[in-house]
């Protein structure tokens, strides 16, 4: 190095300024992803595990879950749309501007498939699925979640996600506690409970 | 709490059926601003195929409907009669409880609108509609021809300028329904004519006749 040497002798043209410059202008991003990894780490995983696949069926999967879709349901948190007696407690800890980054750690993260108990149950969950009901009026779940249950931008994933999370999700629809989605809620309120055991059932084999 | 929440559905219930016992007939196709600015908006297909997956749920893909009726099929209808009923559904113009969370302002916006109708005129048609019986078609063409076909067209193509649906290539089951509620005054956002046309038909010539038009030939636009 040189110019280092030389510096104090005879000035240079700061060729090292941009760099420095973009440096500390890019540092805010960096120290935000470096800080939603550390929070997923220390924060999350303990309910959602360290990919996101969380070891607790109360808790949900978030291991390949649409990046946008987990932004929208931190920020739901953040405003109390979605209320959780353990979520809501930790998201008014976290800073917002992490939430992206938050976002794009659970996305990419590979998701393990779930567990069918009752492979009976799972047949009736699965015509119910692809076909919805004519006659209450409940729509198809593959009309907006895919039939493989991946999901989208707007849809969230489903495919292997805990029967107890999703039942406990219906119910929140149902009952308004979850207010994230106003089709859901009329979901939840046409759905009988037989129905939703045999969703949440076919669900997590998907 | 069960028996509370059962008897308070049954008392809503009884009064959804008073109310509906003798709904105010609407003006036909009377202007109001939601109907307008939909019909006007720019429209966009391809965001409508987009938009359009919260109603794949029940009208499926492609947007064919089911044989039996229970939801008819979309696809190939003019994007006027789309945005005419969709709007009248959703200013509860025309009753349709199952439809109504899945059309109102919180589902979709006018631009939804504008643009699932621009994606729905414009798919294929396939004929694989649910057909009636098959009894009496020699009486259901003769009362299409008499009574139908000026309005609905000699194919059943409708006619987009005047709001009048495409009636080919839909399934018999939701023809025969459908025709049943307009003929009892049941869908209140009629052509007065329409309703007169088939006011005196008996249940067998609704369901000759809609035979009939489950059997048009396709292509008609």
């Amino acid at each position: 190095m040189p110019n280092l040497v030389a510096f104090p002798l005879k000035p240079r043209p700061r060729r090292w300024l941009p760099a420095v410059v973009s440096a500390i202008l890019l540092c805010p991003t960096l120290l935000m992803a470096a800080d939603a990894k550390e929070i997923a780490r220390t924060v999350c995983a303990a309910c959602h595990g360290m990919d996101g696949n969380s070891p607790d069926p109360k808790h949900p999967k978030l291991a390949g879950m649409d990046q946008e879709y987990l932004m929208r349901q931190l920020k739901a948190f953040a405003d109390g749309k979605r209320r959780d007696e353990t979520m809501s407690g930790i998201i008014a800890t976290l800073d917002p501007a992490t939430f992206a980054g938050l976002a794009a750690y659970y996305g990419p993260q590979k998701p393990t498939p779930g567990k069918v108990k009752d492979p009976q149950l799972a047949a009736k969950g699965r015509a119910l699925y692809e076909d919805g009901n004519t006659d209450t009026g409940v729509p198809a779940c593959a009309g907006c979640h895919q039939s493989d249950g991946k999901g989208n931008a707007r849809f969230p994933r489903l495919a292997g996600q805990h029967q107890a999370y999703t039942l406990k999700q219906l119910a929140d629809y149902k009952s308004g506690r979850r207010a994230t989605d106003p089709l859901m809620t009329t979901v939840g309120k046409r759905l009988s409970a037989e129905e939703g055991n045999a969703l949440a059932e076919y669900i997590a084999g998907l | 709490m069960l028996s509370r929440c059962l008897s308070g559905l049954l008392l809503a219930g009884f009064g959804c059926s008073l109310a509906l016992a003798n709904p105010p007939p609407e003006v036909w196709n009377a202007p109001y601003p939601e109907k307008t600015a939909a019909l006007a908006a720019k429209a966009d297909a391809t965001r409508g195929a987009s938009a359009f997956e919260i109603c794949q749920g029940c009208h499926r893909a492609g947007a064919l409907g089911r044989p039996d009726g229970s939801y008819p099929r979309l696809a190939g209808q003019h994007a006027t009669v789309l945005i005419k009923q969709l709007t009248d559904v959703r200013s509860g113009r025309r009753s349709n409880v199952k439809m109504l969370p899945f059309a109102d302002h919180q589902a979709l916006s006018l631009q939804d609108i504008a643009d699932i109708a621009a994606y729905l005129q414009a798919l294929p048609v396939p004929p694989s509609q649910g057909q009636g019986p098959g009894g009496d078609l020699a009486r259901g063409r003769q009362l299409y021809d008499r009574d139908c076909q000026a309005c609905h067209g000699q194919m059943g193509e409708g006619k987009a300028d005047r709001f009048f649906p495409r009636v080919s290539g839909q399934h018999y089951q939701y023809l025969l329904r459908e025709s049943r509620m307009l003929r009892d005054g049941q869908r209140r956002n009629v052509h007065p004519e329409m309703t007169a046309a088939i006011a005196k038909y008996t249940d067998d010539e609704l369901a000759a006749v809609s035979d009939h038009m489950s059997r048009l030939p396709l292509g008609g636009r």
